[in-house]
Order: structure tokens, then sequence, then C-alpha cells
């Protein structure tokens, strides 16, 4: 006889263990257990049944895998935990006793290990197992840059430290020269939320948002104590994959932080970054190639090199010529596509530009040729880091705005694009202005402008950079009226809305036809009185309409087709009556009046929706044989994408109102 | 009262200094005591003299001290106190004698009363009698230090108060202190002239007299004044003597030689030494720096980094590990600037602030602002951020496949209706006349004429064309007819309908029926009546009604057209013909066991094949080529072979409630409709199971049809009003399945008491069908 099972043994009872049983089986606090869950990325499961996993558990029971418990078991951060709370104890106790010098004797030297045993902790081979190989770091990048970039604005509280959000705010400005010297910065979309911006980090898209400067505001409930441990977290990720980023374009990291600088407000530019390659260039090429792994052997591709070098002058070597003498620094630039070519002793001081170019024209030369001065009410921040992104090398902006400008001097002849983001004033207060003594930094007339310089509000740049062109600045000058910002996070699809095509690409004939109709309508509204009749025909059909669509479906299906012949009959009818009107008044027939076009309009669009009636009849018969649980399925997703078509259609009917406006706002 | 223990004491005290001290002091002291006793002020010294012994004793035998001492405190039973002491030896006696004639000192109470008191009884100015204690001059070494002769006891008050008194104050047993004698003012100056000695012109204040210094003093005094240090002959600054010195002594103190120890390193220091150089290799001693600094350097020693992907090895991701979901990238909608379009308006932005933050679909509302810098902090990203790491460790994740497909792939390619046609399409002729629901239709097998059966009992024949009524009777007047079915063979024209639990067959007059079919007909009816009356009945057991009951309807309904009567148990619901004409089979739903009949008509001859059904029978039919009966129940199909009598298949429909059943004329296929809105198709040869399942209509599936006549159609009519009409091709080929299509849904009849259509007929060539509505009116369609 085989062995009798018991209950609760194996199965999905084995594989599912409750939170508080993992709790007590790894012998930590929940706080601890939480820490350890947020660090190692384990997170609860759903049984497939609740009930056979534990007849008890209430629906607010969360499960985790025994499997995954086990793994944090051996988890030397544990033991952390445990010191911990043994120098916590300690100190409680001294305080117990009334023993204060003793207790802050503790806590004092709870830095040091080997006096008190505070157990100090690193989370860098959590980092290491939680992700195997650098991209799956980048991979999960998003979260850890938003949090960051938030906790780097937030205010300090005691729950959250200065040294915290100082921390923070460093790696997210050393992320972002790397950004910034990669070129790697892609897309950037101001929303109601904040600043989005998307890089392409080795081939991964990375997507965050950053706030605008404002004072946060705390509102609700929220533990810091959970954001905290997530932001210490990414704060040793960041720095991680900071020092990787770094090294793999040949920086130094961490890169040199001025202390002065940052505090008069320089933010990026308290930053130098260091060239490895510069003073110790084999260390940083061993480092790399370290890095890369299997990377190919390095003299088998100098000696490559050089055979191509060699082709490559003789097949064009006038041309060659040229180049080299043009300058040393573009061929540079040109050759250093690949890690590879680091090798090349022949590059004396070369930039080292490894990315490959993403498309037709590089984003790194978007603003090569642009000087800016960014206005006092501009966002420098997120304008700086942007231009520098794209390729701009001198950006000034008002003293106001912290340290690190290329010039603080607005007549700077050099400017060629000033960013400005203030109204234009009455043309009488600038008279009055002149008279009296500007105290503000303005040179200046409030509306007066510098020749020879492009004035644009700030959303020039978002447009410019999401289309990879320099965009009209006309559009954007001071005081115009803005084009919309578009997400350049949306991917347009088939079907879908898409604020950037015309309206008559998208509608669907049936709108078309309507909008036509009513055009017509309002036509001959107001060419002709005689269409009263027609009207209110109309509105009767209207009527009928919403009859139908209250009433029952099925009853709606029943009678279609008699309201079909209703209809004709009943039009033929008031023909024939107003015929006989006409007769008995002696007046000639009005709806004879009725425009053709518009009567052939309306042939169409009945022709339309019979075609439409058909195929729901069409579409009836086919769901009919399908399964049962097809049918479900088929009709979960009928759901949603009608939703999503209602939707669209509600999008279409505005846009094509507003434009009617505009159109006879024009008119 | 609080005066009197301390006295006590003070008694008990005196007792034991006397009995120990008799030993050991000898009587020296006693006469000290006897002469203290003659002189009353000076009896406290001696007192405290022998205290003081006493208590040197007392440090040499304690215990006995002490409980002495409680004895005196807690009780006053001095007596005893007297017997203890006179056990405790009589060598003492000599002593005690001595002691009772000493006057004061006796402990006992007697003897202090008459001998010896320390205080003398005085008369007051009343006359009453006083007591006056004698002084009591404390020794040196008393307890009592304050107590030093005749203190004053006025008081702080100036003694200017006393000029006009002979006295100066009073002591503190109230007596006057007087004022001593002054000489009048010569001597006085004569005093001041013979300045003597130690004279200071100042008063003691207590005493009044004049205070005068000793010589001592005054040159304390002089010695203070001068700063000079008050002791003379101090000096303070002595010269030092140099004891251990730098010099070698000639003459060594010991002459002991150099111990090895001296020439050695000392272990223990060494140890020591080791230790400290220990700590410091290892890190534990640091030298001190500031506190501020030494954080910073732990700062940076925590932010050491390095490359933690040096040697990265891409691992094949845990199969159970599923990676957060990332956040939707912000679409349109989110814009600071969006596209007007987008912006709500007024009523859908009053309708999203009624609704509960929970249940909104967006939780956001798109705004516009004309200007970057009117952009303001977005309020909730704190928020938004917490609740996002909440998910991050607390949702549990589940991955869903979604299917990215187009939803109309799931749908079958059903091929076009205009190719399946001929098949019926619009309502061709409406046949009114019928009162109520018309309960069953019935083409004819020549396909000329049309019969129904309605609710109000009647049997109508039309003219299936014009929809002009022909032919009516009228078969009861309580009973609705149920059914009606035409006899299958072109060789008669013959009509069976029942009525209630009678089953009438007939002959109906048309334009089509010829005198001679007419005959024929009543032939095939009649011959049944001599086959009766020849007496080969079925033997039914007594008392028992039999199944049928063959009759003439009588001479009016004869008259009519209506020629046989067959009655049975109870009321017929369904009448199927054999295909020859010979048989057919009725059901009639509550008729328990009798409930499947099978009748023969030459025979007039009524049988019941089933002795148990399993269910009730809905509805019965024939095999269309093999001797099959099939019965269906509420839940299944059985199909028995009837030569054989045996049970050959149970077909499960899976249905709840089969309402109809029809089977294809090859014999192959079975379509059976259920109430619970089913229409299941059945491949006889594959499965037990329904082949394909359809759902085509929200109510329940009254009747359904294949058409007989060649053409690849069935029909179901269902309670919604509608009919709905199918291609089924039923393949030569065995291994094919039978094609499915609907190809029309025939709407026209309406629902009458949630009853919409009830039966339904094909044309025996044509592809037209009618239907029979509980509306009144039966539809052609063609």
């Amino acid at each position: 006889m085989a062995k009798i099972k018991k209950k609760g043994q194996s199965g999905q009872a084995k594989n599912y263990i409750t939170r508080t049983q993992a709790v007590k089986k790894l012998q930590i606090s929940l706080p601890d257990f939480r820490k350890l869950c947020i660090w190692k990325g384990i997170y609860p499961r759903e049984p497939r049944s609740r009930k056979k996993v534990s007849k008890s558990a209430t629906a607010s029971t969360t499960f985790y895998y025994t499997k995954d418990i086990q793994y944090l078991q051996h988890e030397p951060l544990i033991q952390k935990f445990r010191e911990q709370k043994v120098l916590e104890k300690k100190i409680s106790r001294a305080l117990g006793r009334g023993d204060v010098g003793d207790a802050a004797r503790l806590e004092r030297h709870a830095g040091r290990p080997d006096q008190t045993g505070k157990p100090r902790y690193t989370l860098h081979h959590v980092i290491r197992e939680r992700y195997p190989t650098f991209i799956d770091a980048i991979r999960d990048l998003d979260d850890c840059l938003s949090m960051l970039f938030l906790f780097a604005n937030l205010p300090s509280t005691t729950s959250v430290p200065a040294k915290m959000i100082a921390r923070c705010e460093r790696l997210c400005h050393e992320f972002q020269h790397y950004l910034i010297t990669s070129h790697s910065l892609r897309k950037s979309f101001l929303s109601i939320k904040g600043i989005y911006y998307q890089a392409n980090i080795q081939g991964e898209d990375v997507l965050w948002l950053v706030p605008y400067k404002f004072n946060q505001r705390v509102v609700g409930d929220i533990d810091f104590r959970i954001m905290g441990t997530f932001v210490e977290f990414y704060m040793t990720l960041l720095g991680f994959v900071n020092y990787r980023l770094y090294s793999s374009i040949g920086l130094k990291y961490p890169p040199k932080f001025d202390q002065t600088k940052d505090e008069k407000g320089a933010e990026l530019a308290a930053l130098t970054l260091e060239g490895v390659n510069l003073a110790t260039n084999d260390e940083t090429t061993k480092a790399i190639t370290n890095g890369e792994g299997h990377g190919p052997d390095p003299k088998v591709q100098a000696e490559v090199d050089k055979l191509v070098k060699k082709l490559r002058t003789e097949t064009d070597g006038d041309k060659a010529d040229v180049e080299m003498a043009e300058g040393e620094d573009e061929e540079d630039e040109e050759k250093a596509t690949g890690a590879i070519d680091k090798f090349e002793p022949a590059a004396p001081g070369g930039d080292v530009l490894p990315q490959p170019t993403y498309s037709g024209n590089d984003p790194s030369k978007l603003f090569a040729n642009c000087t800016f001065f960014l206005s006092r009410e501009t966002p420098r921040q997120s304008l700086e880091f942007i231009l520098r992104a794209f390729g701009c090398k001198r950006i000034g902006w008002d003293p106001i705005l912290g340290e690190g400008s290329f010039t603080t001097d607005e007549s700077d002849p050099s400017i060629t694009h000033q960013i400005v983001d203030r109204p234009i004033i009455q043309a009488a207060t600038t008279e009055q202005g002149d008279g009296e003594d500007n105290q503000t930094a303005q040179k200046l007339g409030p509306n007066q402008r510098y020749p020879g310089r492009t004035y644009v509000q700030p959303q020039w740049v978002w447009d410019c950079i999401n289309d990879e062109e320099l965009k009209e600045a006309d559009l954007y000058a001071p005081g115009a009226a803005l084009p919309p910002h578009l997400s350049p996070f949306v991917k347009p699809m088939q079907g879908q809305y898409d604020p950037t095509i015309p309206l008559e690409e998208q509608q669907t004939e049936g709108e078309a036809l309507d909008a036509e109709i009513e055009d017509a309508k309002d036509e001959g509204e107001s060419e002709e009185e005689g269409s009263e009749v027609e009207n209110d025909m109309d509105v009767a059909e209207d009527s009928d309409d919403d009859e139908e669509e209250d009433s029952d479906a099925e009853e709606e299906d029943e009678d279609e087709d008699e309201d079909e012949e209703q209809d004709e009959d009943g039009e033929e009818v008031l023909q024939r009556q107003r015929e006989l009107e006409a007769e008995i008044s002696g007046k000639a027939v009005k709806s004879k009046q009725v425009d053709p076009k518009l009567k052939a309009k309306l042939d169409k669009k009945k022709a339309l929706e019979r075609k439409k009636k058909e195929e729901a009849e069409d579409l009836e018969r086919a769901k009919g044989m399908l399964s049962k649980k097809k049918r479900k399925l088929f009709e979960q997703m009928q759901y949603t994408n009608k939703k999503k078509s209602t939707e669209d259609m509600k999008l279409r009917s505005k846009r094509r109102k507003l434009e009617k406006e505009k159109a006879a706002g024009k008119a | 009262m609080k005066s009197k223990p301390v006295e006590k004491k003070r008694k008990a005290r005196d007792e034991e200094s006397d009995s120990e001290s008799d030993d050991e002091l000898g009587n020296g002291l006693f006469d000290g005591v006897l002469e203290a006793s003659e002189d009353e002020e000076d009896y406290i010294p001696s007192d405290e003299i022998d205290d003081g012994d006493s208590e040197s004793e007392a440090s040499e035998g304690s215990e006995e001290v002490d409980e002495d001492d409680d004895d005196a405190l807690l009780s006053d039973d001095i007596p005893s106190d007297v017997e203890g002491d006179d056990e405790m030896g009589k060598l003492r006696k000599g002593a005690e004698e001595l002691e009772i004639t000493e006057p004061g000192v006796d402990p006992k109470p007697k003897h202090q009363e008459e001998e010896g008191r320390n205080y003398r009884i005085e008369k007051d100015a009343n006359g009453g009698e006083r007591y006056v204690y004698g002084e009591i001059d404390p020794a040196y070494d008393s307890d009592d230090s304050d107590a030093q002769g005749p203190v004053n006891t006025i008081g702080n008050i100036p003694l200017s108060f006393y000029d006009t008194y002979p006295h100066i104050g009073y002591d503190i047993n109230g007596k006057k202190i007087m004022r001593p004698a002054t000489g009048d003012a010569l001597q006085s100056l004569l005093d001041t002239i013979e300045v003597p000695k130690g004279w200071t012109g100042l008063t003691d204040v207590n005493t009044g007299n004049p205070l005068n210094l000793t010589q001592e003093e005054l040159e304390l005094v002089r010695r203070v004044q001068h700063g000079l240090v008050p002791e003379e002959g101090y000096d303070p600054y002595v010269d030092t003597v140099e004891w251990f010195t730098s010099k070698q002594e000639t003459m060594p103190l010991s002459a002991a030689p150099e111990p090895k120890r001296r020439f050695l390193p000392s272990k223990n220091e060494a140890k020591q030494v080791m230790k400290l150089v220990r700590a410091i290799r290892e890190g534990r001693i640091l030298p001190y720096k500031p506190p501020e600094e030494r954080e910073r350097e732990e700062e940076e020693k925590e932010e050491v980094h390095f490359d933690l992907w040096q040697d990265e090895e891409p691992a094949a991701p845990n199969p159970m590990h599923i990676p957060a979901p990332k956040l939707p990238p912000p679409g349109y909608e989110m814009s600071y600037n969006p596209p007007e379009e987008y912006l709500p308006t007024k009523e859908e932005r009053e309708e999203w602030e009624k609704t509960d933050p929970e249940d909104r679909e967006k939780e956001f509302l798109p705004q516009k602002y004309n200007s970057l810098r009117k952009v303001p902090a977005w309020g909730t990203l704190v928020k938004e951020r917490f609740e996002r790491c909440m998910d991050l460790y607390l949702a549990p994740r589940v991955r869903k496949n979604r299917l990215n497909i187009d939803p109309n792939s799931l749908l079958p390619k059903l091929p076009s209706p205009a190719e399946l046609k001929p098949f019926p399409t619009v309502v061709q002729t409406i046949f009114r006349g019928h009162e109520g629901t018309v309960r069953s239709v019935a083409i004819d097998p020549t396909g000329v004429a049309l019969a129904t059966g309605g609710s109000d009992g009647t049997v109508r024949v039309w003219e299936l064309l014009t929809g002009r009524q022909v032919w009516s009777v009228k078969l009861s007047s309580e009973d609705p007819v149920y059914t009606v079915r035409w006899r299958p063979t072109k060789d008669a024209f013959i009509l069976a309908a029942s009525a209630g639990e009678d089953i009438f067959l007939m002959v109906p007059t048309h334009s089509s029926v010829t005198p001679t079919l007419d005959q024929a007909s009543r032939d095939v009816l009649a011959a049944g009546f001599g086959y009766a009356t020849n007496g080969q009945q079925p033997a039914t057991a007594p008392g028992k009604e039999p199944a049928g009951k063959w009759a003439r309807p009588g001479t009016k309904l004869e008259d009519a057209g209506v020629l046989v009567r067959v009655t049975v148990r109870s009321a017929v619901k369904v009448i199927t013909w054999h295909r020859r004409g010979d048989h057919f089979a009725t059901v009639s739903p509550e008729g328990q066991r009798s409930s499947v009949a099978i009748h023969t008509l030459s025979k007039h001859l009524t049988q019941i094949p089933f002795r148990k059904l399993h269910g009730l029978a809905q509805t019965v039919v024939f095999h269309p080529l093999k001797p099959l009966f099939f019965v269906a129940t509420m839940r299944t199909v059985r199909c028995y072979d009837l030569q054989k009598v045996e049970l050959v298949k149970i077909v499960q429909p899976g249905a709840k409630w089969i309402s109809s059943l029809d089977i294809h004329s090859g014999g192959d296929h079975l379509i059976v409709g259920s109430y619970d809105r089913r229409l299941l198709w059945h491949d006889l040869d594959l499965s037990n199971r329904p082949h394909k399942t359809m759902r085509f209509h929200p109510k329940a599936i009254r009747a359904v049809k294949y058409h007989k006549g060649g053409l690849p159609l069935f029909a179901d009519a269902s309670d919604d009003g509608t009919l709905q009409i199918f291609y089924g091709k039923v393949p030569n080929d065995q291994l094919e399945s039978p094609t499915i299509v609907p190809v029309k849904q025939l709407k026209g009849h309406k629902v009458v008491n949630q009853v919409g259509v009830v039966d339904i007929d094909w044309h025996p060539r044509e592809p037209w069908c009618v239907s029979a509505g509980a509306d009144g009116t039966a539809r052609l369609w063609m």
C-alpha cells in the first residue's frame, strides 16, 4: 500500500508560507523582514487556490514562496540585523539603569564596530544577486531614478535626514553628468507631475520623473521608513551603476566634488569630471576590458585596425588627407565609435565617444552651435541638463539662478538664444520704466530685446529635442500661444486617436459624413429658411434614435427592419403631405429646395448605417458559433476596445468642435 | 512627657554604672559621688563621669548594656531591675549597703525621696510647692558643650532695657543675673587711668562685666592684625630635607646584589606593549580625530564603489521571478500644455469631482497652463511614489498573459451567406386567423397545403402560397391543438392532430385533393376498423385502461373530414410519423409510464413500448432509414432499436432541458434544441457529446427542424420571437465534419407572454419555412 499522504505536507500547502510564519522562521522582527524583502526583491505571491494553501487564510493574508524565505535564511544581512538588535538592547539597558553616559558611549561609538559591535552592512552583494548583469540593473533603473530625484528635492526632516538628501542629489548629478558626456538622453516631456526624461543607456530605455523645483508637499500617511529603505538600496545601486557607467566612458568615479561651489548653487557644475585615460591610460583600459569580459584581443584588434586604416587611406587618400588637415579632433570623434578604439595609442588626449549614433542627425550636436541665456524665471536645472546633454557647451544664466554659468552677462554678444518665460508687458509701462531706476538685474527695459538673438519660451527646447530638430522659433516666441506639448512616449497605434494627424485622416466614415451633413445643414440654415421642415424631421429622427437606445437591445433588433420601412414610408407620406399643402396654398413645393448634395449625403449615411447593421449581424452570427470560453474572451476584448474607441470618438468630436469654433472665430 | 523617658534612661544608666563600677573602679569613685551628693550642684558632673565610664565598659560588653538599656526604656519596672541586680551577685552586698546610704544616686525611688533629691521644695508666691532643681554642672567632656556657667537668656535685645533694673537678665533657671557692681564715675576714671592687664574697654554682653583679654589672646590679635602667622614660632618656609637625592651615597642602604630582573626586559610590559601594537595594527586603536572628521571619513568609507559587474555572467532568469512592471509612460493628457481636446468639459469635470477618489477612472484631470512658469508642484507626487514603493514590495505579482490579438481573429471564418443561398430571408405570407397562439404548423408532403393548430382548439388548412384558409375544424373547445402533423406519404392526404388526450386523424378538403386521393385517404384510415373488429387488440389487464382507444369521432366531425379519434391516457403534445406512414408515435409528457406511445394506423393498434423511462419524455423521432427510435427525455436522448427491442445509444447533449429534437435525413446527425437556449448538433457516429454547441438566442429554443428535401438547411425557433436559419451541410465523406453556418436570423413574430415562435416546419422541396408564433400568426418565409 502506498504511503498515506498527510494533509498540508505537500503540494501548494508546502510551497507557500504566510508572512507571520516567515517572520517566525527567520526570527526577525517585522520591520527587519520588510527591509529584507525590499532589498532582496522578495514579494508576496498569490496562490492559485488560497484554500488549498491554508484553510485559515483570510483575504488579507499574504503568502510568500517557501523557497524565497529559505533563500532569505542564508542572507548575511540577517546577522547584521541581529547585531543591531543586540546593540539597541544594550543601549536601552544602559538607559534603564540610568547610566546615560554608558548609553551615550554605546551610541557614540556605534560607528566603531570594533568597540561596540554596531553592525555595518553594505548592500552591494544584494545588488549583485538581484542584478547578475549590468543590463539587468539598467533595466530596473526607472524606479530608482524617480525615487532618488524625488528625494533630492525633498525638504529635510527627522525622517529624511539632510545627509540622505545631499547624497541623493549628488548621485543624481553624477548620473546626469554621465548622460551629458555620453549624450544618451533621448526624450523629455513636461507633464503636470514633473519632467519626464528618457535616456538610452547601452540599448536600454530608462524613463524617470523629476519633480518641478518646488517644496514637495507630504500629504497623507506616508511611511518614510519604507521609503528610506528603498532609498538606501537605490543609493547603493545608483552608486555602483554610476561607477560602471563612468568607467565605461573613461571617467574617474567619483568625480571631484566642490563643496563651496555646491553651496553657491552650482548644482551640476559642482562636480568636475576627471578622465582616467589622460593620466593613467593603461589602468583604465585594463579595467574596462575586464568589465567587458570577452572582448577581442587588443593586439589582434590593433593589427586589424591598422590594416583597415591602410586600406582606407589607400582608397580615398586625398579625402583622408584633407580630413587630417582639417583637425585631429574631428577625426578622433569619428573614429572613436567603439570601445576598441581606445587601444590606439595614436590619439593623444582624444575624447572618447563610444556611443553609437542614434539616428541620422546626431543628438549630441543639436545645440552644439548655440549659446543660450536663461532668464531668471526659467527652470535652470532641467534646461541646463537638457541643453548640455544635447551638445550645448555655452549656457549662461542670471546670477540669481546660481553659479556655474558660462556667462551671467545678458548682453553678451555671443548669445544666440535666450529662453524667457515672462509675459509681454504693456507698452505704456515700458516707457515709464525707462525713466526709473530699474532694480532688477535687467539692463534693458521689460520689453526690449537684444538684437541678433532668438527669444524663445522653454517649451521650444523640449519640442526640439523630442523631434530632434531645431523648431521654428517664432511659434515659441515670448507671449505667443504655444503649440500643444505632446508626449514623445506615446507610440501611435492603428485606429487610435493621434492629435498630430489632421482630423480628416483619422475619423471614421460615419463621423465624417455626420460632420459634413451638419455643416451642410448649418449652411442651409444660414442661407435659406426653407429648411425648417427638414430640420424638424431631423429632430424627430434624433428622438427616435434616442428611444431606440433606451429600449432593450432585443426589441431594438426586432423592430429595426420595420422601423426602417416605416421611416421610408413616413418620409414619402410627409413629402406627399407637403405637396398637397403646396397645392392648396398655391406655392411651389418647399421640400424640393432641399440641397441635392445634402440628400446624397443623407443617402450615403443611410447606406453606411445599413452596412453597419449588416456587419453587426455578421458578427452576431459568428459570435454564436464560438465556445463559451472564447465568447467571454471576445466580449471582454470588445468591451475594452469599445471603451477606447468611444474615448477616441469623444476626443475627435471635441476637436471637431474646437476646429469649427476656431474657423468661426477666424471668419 | 518627652522628658520622662530621658530621665528614666539616665536613671537606668546610673544603676548600671553603679552596679558595674563597684567591681572594677573601686571605692575611689564612690567617694567622689558621696562628695557630690553633699553638694547638689556637683552631682551632675559625677554622674557624667560615671556615664563615660559605663560607656567605656559598654564597648567591652555591649550586649549586656544594650539589654539593660532596652529594659530600662521599655518598662518602668524598676524594682525588677533591682532584683536582677540582686541576683547578679551577692558578692556586691557590701557595696549595695553602701549604696543605700548614698543620697541622690540610689536608684530606689523611696530612698531618693527620703534621703537624696536633686531638687529643693520651696514655697512660691502663692504658697504652693515649687521644685527648684540644683544646677547641673557638666564636665568638660560632657555632651552638653553649650552649658558654660550662667548664661543670660534674655535673647537678642539691647541691654539698655535693663538699665533701670538691678539685674541684667535671667539664667536658665529663671534666676536673676545681678548687675555687677560698678564703681562711681571717679572710680571708673581711675580705672581708665590705670589700665588693668588685658583691659579692652569692652563689656561682655552676657555677663555685663568688662571684657578682658589675656596676654596670649592679645598677642594673637596683634599677629592677625599684622598679617602674620597666628601661631608663634611657626615657620612656613622650612628648608626642604632631601631624603632621596640623585647623589649616590657612598654607603648603600642595602648591600644586596642587584637582582637579575633589573637587567632583563619585563615580560609583562612586553605583553602589554604587544597588546597595544596588535590593537593598533588591527585598527582597534586609532589616533584621535575630531568627531566631525571621523564621521566624514566613515561616510567616505561607506561610499566605496567598484566595478560590481566585473565578472558578470548572464544567468538565465529565474522562471518564478516576475520583474516588477514598469509604470506606464505619460500620455498626451499628462502634458502641461495638452491639445485642447484632452481638456475635460465642464460636465466631465463635475462628474470627476463627484465620484469618490477610489472610483475614479483617471486619478487626475488634464490641465492646461499657457506658460511653463505657471505649472505648480504636483501635490500628490510623494504619495504616488510611496504607493509605488508599497506596490513593489507588497503587491503579489501575477503574470497575466494578455492576448494581444485582434478580437476578430477569434471569430470563425464563416462563408458569406450570399454563397450559401438559397435560404429563407423574408416573410412571404402571414396566416392570420387563429385566436391565441398557433401551436403547430405543418406543410403537407406535396407542399401545397399548410396545416396549423392553435390554442383555440381548431385545426386549419391553408393554401401555402396565398395564405387563404381552405379548411377548418374545431376539435376541442377547451384543449388547444398541440400538434398537427401530415402523414408523410403522398398516396394519401391525412393529417394527424392532437387535442388534449385525443389524437384525431383527418382528411381535410383542399383544392389539390382529387376525389381518388380523398377516397384513398379515407380507405387508409378505415382499414384499421376492420382489423380492430377482427379482435386483434392486445390484451390489457382487467380494470386497466387500454393504451389507446380507437373510435370514430362522431358524425359532426366526420362530416368535416375528421375520421378517427384515438384517445390515450394523457394529453398528447407531440406526434411523429414514421416515414412509411403506417406508424406514428405520440408523446404525452405527463403520462408517466405511458408517455410514449406508438400507434399503428393499419391495425388501429396502440402500444406502449417503455415500461419505464429515465426522466420525462419530451419528444420522439423515428430514424429515417433504420428501425431506430429516438426518445428525448429532459437530459438525454436515447436511441432504441425497435426490431431488437434494445437500447442502442444514449446521447448526452449536456442541456438542462431538451425541448425539441430532429434527425437529419441521412440519419447520422441530430439537432437538439433546449430550453436553456442552446442548439446542439450531434454527430451520432462520432460521439455522445455534441459536435457543436450554438447559442444564438437570448431565450429558450422551442423547435428545431431539418430541411427534409435535400437542401442543407435547418432552423430553430426561439421564444425571443426569432428564427435562426442555418446552413448545415453533411458531407458524404464520413471523416469530414459537417459545415454549420448560421445564415439568417428571421425576425417578425411578436413575443406574447414571453412566448415567441413555437413551431417551425420546412417545405418538402423549396427552401421555404413556416413558423407558428404566439402572436396568433403563422408565417411563411422564403
